[in-house]
């Protein structure tokens, strides 16, 4: 549900993940860290929600 | 609704003579027209300031709380419009106060007529306002309208589907028809169908004359924490100013947690001094809890929350 | 749009996910150099506050992994 708040509000679903990987699953992590870096590498860096300390 | 303040009064004074109650939580006028006011009656005198009218748009479940519920565990009365009712339920289903020490006297709502809408249609200060019925005579130095109170309406209770109370002790007239509504969220569809940028933009909109005053949390009967996200400062999860990021963060988390728990009074609109539909966050949750797990806010008090139990059933689609 | 600049702020459950990345890096195991690792002590831990703040100190991406 917060994943589609967020969504609603305009920020890309691809921006919050949730998996579920046991500790003896490295291999998933593997994969799975590599599956959301080119998502959100292909997405690019974003200011939503982002504190402008500057000001 | 004309007739329903008469028998909240019978009901009330009957309570006080049988000393079942020690106080009753309802409404009383306000001083300027339009308005009304929480009151706690507390002797059989007072019963007569009492008033329910097409006005009464804050939420009473708020002032039925832990701290001010009776130590010796006497009970109190509240007067409880459809949307009153279920979030003293959600109270109930959360363990804040015991079912049997709140005396329900539930009223068959037919809408909280939206006091803006009412002002907008006057360019200077409205002096009176008396209702009829379903129609208000609304006057000003300058001019006198008889308005609809349906052209009027609040906009969370044209889309309310539960005017009447679920739960309740005793009923002051009767049930009234409860609407049937084909697209119970068009407000949040609209939103849906925009893309993203506009999204954003829209919610930045909507939230840039946020003064964080606070009031919708504080009108909120959900918003009952001991310490709010807001005020704690170690971690501060959120500035206190007015920067864009701060607001956005404080209506994104006020919303967040009221997921699954919202009834959609409309009692942090009604409350809002900047007229910010705050409601555009709380109804899309309301959308998914119905989506995803059917559920509607305070309806049941033996049924669990969403967001509080684990179902094998539950969607897990968002999970590698 | 490739950007190589992005942070990925990860909260792993200590008995899970971040056994797993603990396995992972045993293992030798290469992987992408975007995550920033958060051990919480459960998934149970994990709240909204979290995830929003770490949005507002800058992250362009939250994982939550139980």
């Amino acid at each position: 549900m917060m994943g589609n708040l967020l969504e609603h509000m305009g920020v890309d679903r691809n921006r919050l993940h949730f998996s579920w990987i046991s500790s003896a699953e490295a291999t998933k992590f593997v994969d799975v860290v590599k599956e959301i870096s080119d998502k959100v590498r292909a997405l690019g860096t974003t200011k939503k929600f982002a504190k402008d300390y500057t000001k | 609704m004309d007739t329903c303040i008469e028998k909240i009064k019978a009901i009330c004074t009957d309570l006080f003579s049988k000393g079942e109650v020690e106080k009753v939580i309802g409404f009383a006028g306000g001083s300027i027209p339009m308005a009304t006011r929480p009151i706690a009656v507390t002797s059989e005198a007072d019963v007569e300031k009492l008033v329910f009218n097409a006005f009464c748009g804050l939420n009473l479940a708020n002032y039925v709380t832990k701290n001010n519920l009776p130590k010796d565990g006497a009970k109190i009365a509240v007067v409880a419009k459809g949307c009153d009712a279920r979030n003293l339920v959600t109270h109930m289903v959360e363990n804040q106060v015991p079912r049997d020490q709140v005396y329900i006297i539930g009223v068959p709502c037919t809408g909280m007529a939206d006091k803006r809408r009412i002002a907008q249609r006057f360019e200077d200060e409205i002096t009176q306002c008396t209702q009829d019925g379903d129609t208000f005579t609304v006057t000003s130095a300058l001019q006198q309208e008889v308005i609809a109170k349906k052209d009027v309406l609040r906009h969370n209770c044209q889309y309310c589907t539960h005017r009447n109370p679920p739960v309740y002790d005793v009923m002051a007239g009767e049930p009234v028809e409860e609407q049937i509504l084909d697209q119970p969220f068009p407000d949040v569809d609209h939103i849906a169908s925009m893309d993203p940028e506009t999204r954003w933009d829209h919610f930045a909109e909507l939230t840039k004359n946020c003064i964080r005053c606070y009031a919708c949390r504080n009108a909120c009967p959900l918003c009952y924490c001991p310490t709010c996200f807001v005020d704690e400062s170690s971690p501060q999860w959120v500035g206190k100013g007015q920067d864009e990021t701060d607001i956005t963060t404080f209506h994104f988390l006020r919303a967040f947690h009221c997921a699954g728990r919202c009834t959609d009074c409309g009692a942090c609109v009604e409350a809002c001094p900047m007229g910010i539909n705050v409601r555009d966050f709380t109804r899309k949750l309301n959308k998914d809890a119905l989506d995803l797990f059917g559920w509607e806010a305070g309806m049941d008090l033996d049924r669990r929350p969403p967001l509080d139990v684990y179902s094998p059933d539950d969607p897990d689609d968002f999970i590698k | 749009m490739a950007d190589d600049n992005i942070k990925i702020v990860s909260f792993l459950c200590n008995w899970c996910s971040y056994g797993a990345a603990d396995l992972a890096g045993v293992s030798r195991m290469e992987y992408p150099a975007d995550i920033r690792v958060i051990r919480i002590p459960c998934s149970g831990r994990m709240s909204p506050k979290f995830v929003l703040s770490a949005f507002r100190e800058g992250a362009d991406a939250v994982w939550v992994s139980g």
